[in-house]
C-alpha cells in the first residue's frame, strides 16, 4: 500500500472495536432490556430461539442507529469535549464505512425480525430506526429545542417491539410501556443536557438550556416528571399489572418527582454545583431499569 | 514506516476476519434454531 494513503488512521481498516463503539453498546443495553421486559410482560412467550433474535434484532436496530446518528453527527460530535473522542470525530474510521455499517444492521435487523418473528414486529422496529434517524437526528435534532420531546419517541418503541413479537398484536399496556418512556426521556435527557450545556451550544446544537435558559428547563424536568410519574401507575389503575408493579412504580416514581423537585429549586449555573441533575440524571436510568424489572418481576410473580 | 503500517493493516483484517467469521457460525446456527422453533410452531 502506498505511504500517502497512509497519512492518516482514517485510511486504515476500521478497528473492530471502533465499530462496536458505533453502536453505542451503553444505550443498547438499555435499550435490550427495555425490549426485553416487553416481551416478558407479555400473555404468551415466543420459543427461545425466536426471543432471542427478536431481542438481538431490537440490539442490532439500535445499533445501526448509533453508527447512522454518528455518520451523520460526526461533525458536531467534533465540537463536543463528550463525544470528540468518537471514532468519526477523533479520525478513527473513515465517514462512508459507518454509513455503511449503520444501514447495513438495520437493514438486517428488520429483515431478521420479519423473518423470524412476525413482520408487524418488523415494521415497528424499520418505524423506531427511520423516526431516530430521519425525524430526530436529520429533522428535529439541529432545529428544535423540543427535539427530545417528540424525539423520544423513538427510544419508546423497544418494548412494545418485544411485546409485538411475542404476541402478534398491539394492545394497551406496551402502549402504556411506549408513553412511559415518552414521558421520561425529557426529564432525562435535559437534566444531562444542563450540566453539559456548554458542549451543545458550542455545537450549535439547540437543546432547551442553550434555548430557554436553566430555569425554564428545570421548570420543564418537574413538570415532564408529573404525567411520567402517573403514567408508570397507570397499569397497575388499568388492572393492566397487580401490586407487585404498582407499588413499585409509585414509589420509585415519587422518588424521581421529589428528585426533579430538587432540581427545580437548585439555582446554580455552573455544572459544578449541579449535583441534584446529576443525581436526577444517574436516578433516571436506575428508574427505567427498576420499573421495567417490577413490570416483569410482577407478570411472572403474582399470575 | 510502510511496513508498521502494513503490519496495523494485516493485523485488523485478521481480527475482523476473525469475527466475521465467528458471526457468521453464529449466524447460521440461529438459522437452525429458528428453522427448528418455527417447524415446532407450524405442527
Amino acid at each position: 500500500m502506498p505511504a500517502t494513503l497512509m497519512t492518516n488512521a482514517a485510511a486504515l481498516p476500521a478497528d473492530w472495536r471502533d465499530l462496536l463503539a458505533l453502536t453505542k453498546p451503553r444505550v443498547m443495553s438499555l435499550v435490550v432490556f427495555s425490549g426485553l421486559a416487553g416481551m416478558l410482560a407479555a400473555p404468551q412467550l415466543p420459543p427461545l430461539a425466536l426471543g432471542f433474535t427478536a431481542i438481538l434484532c431490537i440490539a442490532l436496530g439500535a445499533g445501526g442507529c448509533g453508527a447512522l446518528n454518528q455518520w451523520y453527527e460526526a461533525d458536531i460530535d467534533a465540537k463536543m469535549r463528550r463525544t470528540a473522542k468518537r471514532p468519526l470525530p477523533a479520525g478513527r474510521m473513515e465517514r462512508q464505512t459507518a454509513l455503511h455499517f449503520g444501514v447495513g444492521l438495520s437493514v438486517f435487523s428488520v429483515v431478521l425480525m420479519g423473518l423470524a418473528t412476525n413482520w408487524l414486529a418488523a415494521a415497528l422496529l424499520a418505524a423506531s430506526i427511520l423516526f431516530y434517524v430521519l425525524v430526530y437526528t436529520v429533522w428535529l435534532k439541529p432545529r428544535t429545542a423540543q427535539n427530545i420531546v417528540i424525539g423520544g419517541a423513538a427510544g419508546a418503541f423497544p418494548p412494545l417491539i418485544g411485546w409485538v413479537a411475542a404476541t402478534g398484536r398491539i394492545e394497551a399496556l406496551p402502549v402504556i410501556l411506549f408513553a412511559i418512556i415518552f414521558l421520561w426521556t425529557p426529564p432525562h435527557f435535559w437534566a444531562l443536557s444542563l450540566f453539559v450545556r456548554s458542549d451543545y451550544a458550542a455545537a450549535g446544537i439547540p437543546m432547551l438550556p442553550v434555548v430557554a435558559g436553566v430555569r425554564s428547563t428545570r421548570r420543564q424536568i418537574f413538570l415532564y416528571s408529573l404525567p411520567m410519574a402517573a403514567a408508570a401507575v397507570v397499569p397497575w389503575l388499568l388492572r393492566l399489572t397487580g401490586p407487585i408493579y404498582g407499588v413499585s412504580a409509585a414509589i420509585f416514581s415519587l422518588v424521581f418527582v421529589v428528585l426533579a423537585g430538587r432540581v427545580l429549586v437548585n439555582r446554580a449555573t455552573d455544572p459544578n454545583g449541579m449535583g441534584f441533575e446529576k443525581h436526577l440524571f444517574a436516578y433516571s436510568v436506575f428508574y427505567l431499569f427498576a420499573l421495567f424489572t417490577a413490570l416483569v418481576a410482577d407478570r411472572w410473580i403474582a399470575w | 514506516m510502510v511496513s508498521n503500517e502494513d503490519e496495523i493493516i494485516r493485523k485488523r483484517q485478521r481480527e475482523r476476519a476473525r469475527i466475521m467469521g465467528l458471526l457468521l457460525g453464529g449466524f447460521v446456527i440461529l438459522l437452525f434454531f429458528i428453522t427448528v422453533a418455527k417447524i415446532g410452531i407450524n405442527w
